[in-house]
């Protein structure tokens, strides 16, 4: 065996000649193409998620003003939960900017697949926040109209079904089912999305990390 | 941009060039990635630039930026070469140089080292480049001890996959 890597070596080393050549002006035009590297991609995305939830959060949740005694709460309840979303916006945008600075194409191979996964989980924990948030308004939303504007036609078929224990619980299997719809929605988009793109760097370097044992 | 920068720059990738041409043909299976993958190299290597201190020699910086690119940062073709039909000029061993049996041994080992995965590659590439272990184990970002085991164990594996 070790006769045979020799050979190669010697062969390798030897190939010189039958390289391609690629001439000053060749290389000089390179410089100035755009890169597609994944770092790339991963910024993008990355942006495109912080841009998603912003939005989200912008568009108006309810379309009518809650009058009444429960106004204030309401209102404050909405206010605590905005205030919160800029908050943890702004610390995980400083989060990624950080980690995504460090990723230098000079590190060794394991420490730049470290720097990527770290920024990417960055990103990833964001959006967990997102979702984690995202069901607590609907949950309040719900709340909210549920006791201070309950739909007319929804309250008379309940009272006048046969158990109205029966028809909340219906009510509450309804909204379960939803979300875990909207839920299962979501995970699969990811495992597509990250799956392709990060599929070959988990590898690797599951690889590596499995030599450290 | 600095001119003397750039002119600087592009002459050494032009004398290094075979460097970055051995990795692009031992990841990508065609002319096209090979070209492909050599120019995101180009680029990398480009913006890393400015912050190459010339503390070490300029091919060595090269090794680590081209083999991150061709493991980690590099997104087209992820086709990988199961079969051998890549007729890139690099793996052409020329017969009159070889009696028919190296010749043969000798194709069967690139085709070995095609199959293998990608930090495998890296292994041997710095290997066949004549790198010793401390130079591999901080290319890699392992440890010296783990370099050499790993290094035994691709041997072994090219082994069962010349002797299946």
């Amino acid at each position: 065996m070790m006769d045979e890597l020799e050979l190669l070596k010697k062969d390798w080393q030897k190939q010189g000649e039958q390289l391609p050549k690629l001439s000053y002006d060749d290389i000089y035009k390179m410089i100035w193409k755009k890169s597609s590297s994944l770092v790339k991609w991963i910024f993008y995305i990355c942006i495109a998620e912080f841009l998603f939830w912003i939005i989200i959060s912008v568009l108006p949740m309810n379309s009518g003003e809650i009058t009444g005694k429960g106004a204030d709460f309401v209102k404050a309840t909405d206010w605590v939960l905005q205030i919160t979303f800029f908050l943890v916006i702004i610390y995980f945008g400083y989060q990624f900017y950080q980690n995504y600075k460090k990723i230098s194409v000079t590190d060794s191979a394991r420490d730049l697949m470290k720097k990527i996964i770290k920024t990417r989980k960055t990103v990833m924990q964001y959006v967990w926040f997102n979702v984690g948030l995202f069901a607590l308004t609907m949950v309040v939303v719900l709340l909210e109209v549920l006791v201070f504007d309950p739909p007319k036609e929804l309250m008379e078929r309940i009272s006048t079904a046969d158990s109205t224990l029966l028809a909340w619980l219906a009510v509450g299997v309804f909204f379960a089912i939803s979300i875990a719809f909207f839920g299962l929605l979501f995970w699969l988009f990811y495992r597509l999305l990250y799956g392709i793109l990060l599929k070959r760097l988990n590898e690797n370097y599951r690889e590596l990390k499995k030599l450290e044992v | 941009m600095n001119k003397e920068l750039e002119h600087q720059f592009v002459t050494e990738l032009e004398n290094n060039q075979n460097i970055v041409h051995k990795v692009c043909s031992l990841y990508t299976n065609d002319r096209d990635a090979h070209n492909d993958l050599f120019q995101e190299i180009t680029i990398q290597l480009w913006k890393a630039y400015p912050k190459f201190r010339g503390d070490s020699k300029f091919s060595t910086w090269m090794y680590r930026v081209a083999l991150n690119t061709a493991i980690t940062l590099y997104r087209k073709s992820k086709k990988r070469v199961k079969t051998q039909d890549y007729d890139s000029v690099i793996f052409k061993i020329k017969a009159d140089e070889y009696d028919n049996t190296q010749e043969q041994q000798l194709k069967l080992m690139y085709n070995a080292i095609r199959q293998l995965g990608d930090i495998e590659k890296a292994l041997v590439f710095l290997y066949l480049e004549d790198k010793n272990y401390t130079e591999i184990s901080e290319t890699l970002g392992i440890t010296e001890v783990n370099a050499r085991v790993k290094m035994n164990r691709v041997k072994n594996k090219l082994r069962t996959i010349l002797n299946p």
